[in-house]
């Protein structure tokens, strides 16, 4: 509060004009209307299963999202050295109410869940930065903000320094929710001096302590871990280490806990030199403490008990608040192939895993490693992507208009285990992490009709047998550019078999996106 | 504005071999006028003079001196009036870089431009000379455009407001800036002529959506190397994504939503200049625009056209310009270039095959400089692309010479764009 009063204050000395008697006046407005602009959307997303859930919708799982959004954002343009950019993000999605009544039927014996399922009613920003810019080559953002590092499209791989809002599921669906709405903003600072600007040559420095979003962002107590949990996060598919349970009813609930660490552990610090070389541009970077995704997401094994209602209880800890990543990315240009090659990397030096032995040895589906009592190992792991980014024509599919391109995107993503160890499994899912594991990425969108309507095609495949598709047509009306419609389909498959992509088969849906931007 | 021809171009050769037909001519002529009768002619082939309103009823009278498009749209309704010409003064700095730096001069054996400081290349053109057209293109292409510009700047808003238009006349509204640099051939901003460490680039480019919202913030940057044989670097920035793509020169032809114009057609023509090929076809007299009354112009909803402009006959040079890559998306386009800006005024583009394709012009408004020298700049213009009746009206005003940092334009800056703000 004291951090928002004070940038106000900023505000009030850096906009008010010279003479006190002028404050209602003329200079005022003047002033606002050359250095402050104004913009924003409403957005309201609806989204049905497909698969799963009554035709009458009767059940809980058929009527999955109702998220309306409102985010003003404001540009305050002081001088050449000082901007400050502001937004507010205002959430409501309502629980549907058949949900609260499954709950209650089914389960009587927990509390009713509530009827609010993310609520974003803060006046705290959303976007808060100060832009300034003391000398020509150096510039400094300070404040609640976003920093993405990295090439890949969809999938994130060195885009780890905000965390990512497991609200927004279903996962990998990047034509639903880009990842800029998806990212959680820290408040931190990001610094970058132009060494050589001709080369594009660059320092930046970021540091973020994180202080204020521990308690949202991951689960503390979820009291059923699954789809319908009353925790967000807990959307993705947690307990599935223990999915056949010691108790008599088929639900297992992990009683997750995190130590906090203190407020100097909590920093993400990292610092990366950018540069180009003829056509080849790349980057060198180090991060030190990170945001794990959710498939990252390891948990320390504390214990079972049997829980209420012949439930069985899991105590987990989460375990990898924070890491090491050596980073690196390039983009290059294939003239001849008229090709834009780009790729990331990122070394994990000693990178938790959760490890269990499979079956588990108390009817645990997985259980206690006999060398891993605690159900973690750590292992030097590399991750990396190569892209292909190409803008063609096909005009036989452009018959309006043959100059219109396609833009077409295609990705690879590996990641390496040194010194793998068996019983390696993702805690999400249980399934079982090999040594090299590798997703493929697949993007094409265009416009047609004077970019009127606007398909894009998202794919995922992960050669074990998993694949997503996450088609998306829009229209913006040729007599209004600030309406969106937007039908977008998630829809996952593969083997049925704990499944990565696929544990979310039984979500597919289709949501209606309505945006109004001001 | 007085009228200050700086490079007048010598015609005398030409002139001689037309005086010794002129008398075969004026016989013919005289013939002719005896056959068909003086009334067949009576004013409709005259050029238009200030004052005479052209319209359906005369369209003969400015065939040829406009885009086969407004031809049609005149022999159906359109018209307007003609006014004096209006003159514009080459910026000092600009001449006298010329006067200093043009004599060395060359061309090399793929069309390159050698011994090039600042300046006009070649302030004398001769049209006989089989390399005229490559000449004529190096001339547009280091015109006087500053050493800096912001397109978009010398509106109230700040910005280039563009209009996308439907065939039905349903209208989209899409703003952008543009930040230009060009660091080696510079006249008037010091360090002159050249920023240190930019000896191998030609110019710089920043260009930032700014509405809507949610296009606000996608940025441009391309870097145009003075090597021949390097392509230009493209980058855009995603705010979507808020990172940077490195984009393959295929994007040059991607028109820009949701304009009818591309990469290649900002400025009429932003190809670099080694992947073409270039012919003069001849000098003419064309309608256009140097003075324009409103800044956008008044024109109906739904309609390209300006309503209460009147029109001005200038010289300008046909230039054909056929890409050297078959695979490029214009087998052909044709610019009518000012002869004294050697800015260009109209352009015509033609498909694979052979149709008319998109037609371009640009109105002019005076530009007043920092130093308080007035100059030309540009201000409303329209694109159409005839083939499927789309058209994007854009007005497009230029501060000059701003003294823009040479580290505006890096890969840093755009990871800096917040939407809709301002990164001056």
């Amino acid at each position: 509060m004291i951090f928002f009063l004070g940038n106000f204050f900023l505000i009030f000395l850096m906009t008010a004009p010279a003479r006190a008697s002028s404050i209602l006046g003329g200079e005022w407005e003047k002033l606002f209307k050359e250095r402050v602009t104004f913009a924003g959307f409403i957005e309201n997303t609806t989204g049905l299963s497909i698969v799963a859930g009554d035709s009458k919708f009767t059940t809980s799982n058929r009527f999955i999202m109702n998220r309306f959004v409102i985010q003003p954002e404001f540009n305050f343009d002081f001088d050449e050295r000082v901007k400050l950019f502001i937004s507010w993000r205002f959430v409501k999605e309502p629980r549907y109410n058949k949900e609260a009544r499954d709950r209650r039927r089914n389960v009587p014996s927990l509390s009713p869940l509530e009827n609010t399922f993310y609520d974003e009613d803060s006046l705290k920003p959303w976007e808060m930065v100060w832009d300034i810019h003391p000398i020509d080559r150096l510039s400094l953002r300070i404040g609640r903000q976003f920093i993405s590092w990295g090439e890949t499209d969809g999938l994130r791989l060195l885009d780890v320094i905000n965390p990512q809002d497991g609200t927004f599921s279903p996962p990998a669906a990047a034509n639903l929710f880009s990842l800029d709405e998806t990212r959680i903003p820290l408040w931190g600072l990001r610094a970058s001096y132009r060494l050589v600007p001709a080369s594009n040559t660059a320092l930046e420095f970021i540091a973020m302590p994180g202080y204020d979003e521990r308690r949202k962002r991951v689960d503390e107590s979820a009291p059923t871990a699954g789809r319908w949990a009353p925790h967000p996060e807990t959307r993705i598919a947690l307990g599935r280490l223990f999915a056949n349970p010691i108790g008599a009813a088929p639900v297992v609930i992990p009683s997750i806990s995190r130590v906090w660490p203190d407020a100097g552990d909590n920093w993400r610090i990292g610092g990366r030199v950018i540069h180009s070389i003829g056509k080849l541009n790349f980057g060198l970077g180090y991060i030190w403490g990170f945001n794990p995704q959710p498939g990252d997401l390891t948990f320390k094994l504390l214990g079972t008990s049997l829980g209420p209602g012949g439930t069985t209880i899991a105590r987990l800890r989460l375990f990898n608040d924070r890491t090491s990543i050596f980073a690196g990315h390039f983009n290059y240009p294939l003239e001849q192939l008229k090709t834009a090659l780009k790729g990331e990397i990122a070394l994990y030096p000693s990178k938790p895993f959760n490890i269990s032995k499979y079956p588990g040895s108390s009817g645990l589906k997985a259980g206690p490693h006999p060398r891993h009592g605690d159900g973690i190992t750590e292992k030097n792991t590399l991750r990396y992507s190569l892209g292909l980014d190409r803008s063609t024509l096909i005009p036989f599919l452009h018959p309006d208009d043959p100059w219109r391109v396609f833009n077409l995107s295609f990705q690879i993503f590996q990641s390496i285990i040194f010194d793998h160890e068996d019983g390696i499994r993702a805690f999400s899912t249980a399934e079982k992490i090999k040594q090299v594991s590798t997703s493929l990425t697949f993007r094409v969108s265009t416009g047609y009709f004077g970019d009127t309507v606007l398909p894009d095609v998202f794919v995922g495949y992960d050669p074990e047998g998993y694949w997503l598709a996450n088609p998306a047509v829009s229209y913006v009306p040729p007599w209004n550019e600030k309406m969106r419609l937007s039908l977008i389909a998630a829809l996952y498959g593969g083997r049925n078999k704990f499944k990565s992509f696929g544990s979310f088969d039984e979500k597919d849906s289709i949501f209606l996106k309505m945006r109004y931007q001001f | 504005m007085k009228f200050i021809v700086h490079y007048p171009s010598p015609l005398a050769f030409r002139f001689a071999i037309r005086e010794s037909r002129i008398a075969l001519h004026g016989f013919l002529l005289g013939l002719l006028l005896l056959l068909i009768g003086p009334s067949e002619l009576s004013g409709q082939q005259a050029e238009p003079k200030p004052g005479d309103t052209i319209g359906p009823h005369n369209w003969e009278r400015v065939k040829g001196m406009v885009g086969d498009n407004l031809l049609d749209r005149i022999k159906q309704g359109y018209s307007f009036k003609i006014k004096e010409p209006t003159r514009y003064d080459v910026p000092r700095e600009y001449v006298e870089a010329t006067k200093r730096y043009s004599g060395k001069v060359r061309l090399g054996a793929d069309g390159e431009l050698l011994n090039y400081v600042a300046g006009r290349p070649f302030p004398q053109i001769e049209p006989r000379d089989p390399q005229a057209g490559q000449k004529v293109a190096w001339n547009f292409y280091w015109r006087w455009q500053g050493d800096d510009f912001k397109n978009g700047g010398g509106t109230q808003a700040g910005k280039v407001i563009r209009y996308a238009i439907e065939k039905d006349g349903s209208e989209r509204r899409a703003d952008f800036v543009a930040y230009f640099l060009f660091p080696r051939t510079r006249v008037t901003l010091d360090p002159k002529p050249v920023i240190p460490g930019y000896e191998h680039i030609d110019s710089l480019q920043l260009r930032i959506d700014s509405y809507p919202r949610d296009s606000a913030g996608t940025a441009t940057f391309e870097i145009r190397y003075a090597d021949p044989k390097r392509p230009d670097d493209l980058y855009l920035y995603i705010p979507s994504l808020r990172r940077i793509r490195r984009a393959s020169t295929t994007q040059r032809c991607q028109t820009l939503a949701p304009s009818e114009f591309n990469l290649d057609d900002i400025d009429f023509f932003r190809g670099k200049i080694t992947d073409f090929n270039y012919r003069l076809l001849g000098e003419k007299k064309a309608l256009v625009n140097y003075a324009q009354k409103n800044v956008p112009y008044q024109r109906k909803q739904g309609d390209y056209l300006p309503i209460d402009e009147m029109w001005e006959i200038q010289d300008v040079y046909v230039l054909e310009i056929t890409p050297k890559d078959p695979s490029y998306c214009y087998p052909k386009k044709i610019l009518w270039v000012d002869k004294v800006a050697y800015e260009a005024t109209w352009g015509m583009t033609w498909d694979r095959k052979g149709d008319y394709w998109k037609e371009l012009a640009l109105f002019r408004i005076p530009a007043k400089l920092p130093d308080g020298q007035v100059a030309w700049q540009q201000g409303t213009g329209y694109g159409v692309n005839v083939q499927n009746g789309r058209s994007t009206v854009l007005t497009t005003t230029r501060a000059y010479n701003q003294g823009f940092s040479p580290s505006l334009f890096t890969l840093d800056t755009m990871q800096r764009i917040m939407r809709g703000g301002n990164v001056e």
